[in-house]
């Protein structure tokens, strides 16, 4: 049974050992989530114990479509919410999560691209801020990776990867606008 | 397997164990899947993959629905088992209401035994509930030592039933034997209830066995008493 199949199996019959099936892969991943907000191995490993209870009642009434990103979004409010109870001050990247969540909105259509396009993208490109441009450069055309791209412009990391993902960001913005404005 | 596989790549990645265009990959990959970015984020803030507490953290998720199934098992037994139980309430029950109304059933017939010796040896006498309400004031049992005592000596075994009124006195009157007994039967049944004590009610009908006496004379001071008969005593 694929996801899907294993979700609507789980919907009809409340088979906990589908659920377990469906959630099982994406253990590793949610614990590694768990542990960036929570920053704990005993309580990320909690977290993930109960957020699969959590979702035991959840799956069996709401449809899910994409379960992956949902699952992702749960696991991260899921966190946000236990911060908050316990009142932790927390360092949430407000731009990490901006083009986070605007990244589930983007679900990918791949469009063919055409000769004009380019042109709009060198445009959008030439409207970054100097490192935006630079590591979006660095990385979509050179594919170099993130160290790489610290190491040859003496950038931080975690600097280098927001970089790029706000340019990416912002080149989709620029490049539906000018999409628009046509 | 897939996630195995994103598992170690995040492990290779995190210690540098990656060459520059596998780690281009992964950066890509994680550009556009943010649930792994985040998950990279983790592992790094942790410095790295613990896979012995992620195989914990699997062998918790299986107990934990091996749980939910072994509960639901045992709600199952347990309601099973309720309702063998309420079955077996039920026919307890309804065995109690069974003896208890045989055992009522039993008083409403009173079926009287006052059968008080054996009739071979001794005179017996049963009162017929049908025909009166005649009790003897001196209870029956004290009736029938009395009949024992007087019974003469040699009379007749047989069988009879008698039908008398009560007067005021307390004293049987217009005694008469029912169907044709032997005349020597009847005789003998109104000397003794006239000789005898007094009566409480208005009508008697008693059924009076009078043993059979094959060695007639000899028999009676080898009387066998039985055991519930205390009291009577032979001259």
């Amino acid at each position: 049974m694929n996801e899907k199949e294993l979700l609507q199996h789980y919907k009809t019959t409340g088979d906990l050992s589908a659920l377990g099936k469906l959630y099982s892969p994406y253990m590793s991943l949610l614990y590694g989530v768990c542990f960036k907000y929570l920053q704990d191995p005993d309580r990320s490993q909690d977290a993930v114990m109960q957020i699969f209870e959590e979702l035991i009642p959840k799956l069996r009434h709401y449809e899910v479509d994409n379960f992956k990103s949902w699952l992702h979004v749960y696991s991260k409010n899921y966190c946000l919410m236990q911060l908050r109870k316990d009142k932790r001050t927390t360092q949430v990247d407000i731009e990490d999560n901006l083009f986070e969540s605007e990244q589930k909105l983007n679900t990918s259509e791949e469009a063919k691209w055409e000769e004009r396009d380019f042109e709009k993208l060198e445009g959008c490109m030439q409207a970054l801020n100097e490192e935006q441009k630079e590591c979006v450069r660095l990385f979509y055309l050179e594919q170099k990776c993130y160290k790489d791209i610290a190491d040859l412009t003496g950038y931080d990391l975690n600097k280098v990867k927001s970089a790029i993902q706000n340019g990416k960001r912002n080149l989709k913005i620029c490049m539906e606008r000018k999409e628009n404005g046509k | 397997m897939e996630n195995n596989y994103q598992l170690s790549r995040i492990h290779n990645y995190i210690h540098g164990l990656m060459s520059r265009e596998e780690m281009f990959q992964l950066e890509k990959e994680a550009l556009e899947d943010p649930f792994l970015q985040d998950a990279i984020d983790g592992y790094r803030l942790q410095n790295g993959v613990d896979a012995k507490q992620l195989s914990l953290l699997q062998q918790r998720l299986s107990r934990r629905i091996e749980n939910t199934i072994a509960t639901r098992h045992a709600q199952y037994f347990t309601w099973q088992r309720l309702a063998i139980g309420a079955a077996a309430g039920v026919l307890f029950v309804v065995l109690l209401a069974l003896l208890y109304f045989k055992h009522f059933n039993g008083k409403a017939e009173r079926t009287t035994d006052v059968t008080l010796s054996e009739p071979e040896n001794l005179v017996a006498i049963e009162p017929l509930l049908d025909g009166g309400d005649a009790a003897p004031v001196g209870g029956w049992k004290a009736f029938e030592q009395y009949l024992n005592n007087q019974v003469r000596d040699g009379g007749k075994g047989g069988e009879i039933i008698v039908n008398f009124t009560i007067g005021k006195d307390g004293l049987p009157d217009q005694i008469h034997a029912e169907g044709t007994p032997e005349q020597a039967l009847v005789d003998e049944a109104i000397r003794l209830l006239q000789s005898g004590g007094k009566w409480q009610g208005t009508k008697g009908r008693l059924k009076i066995t009078f043993p059979l006496k094959e060695m007639k004379n000899s028999a009676q001071s080898n009387i066998i008493k039985p055991p519930h008969c205390f009291g009577i005593e032979k001259k």
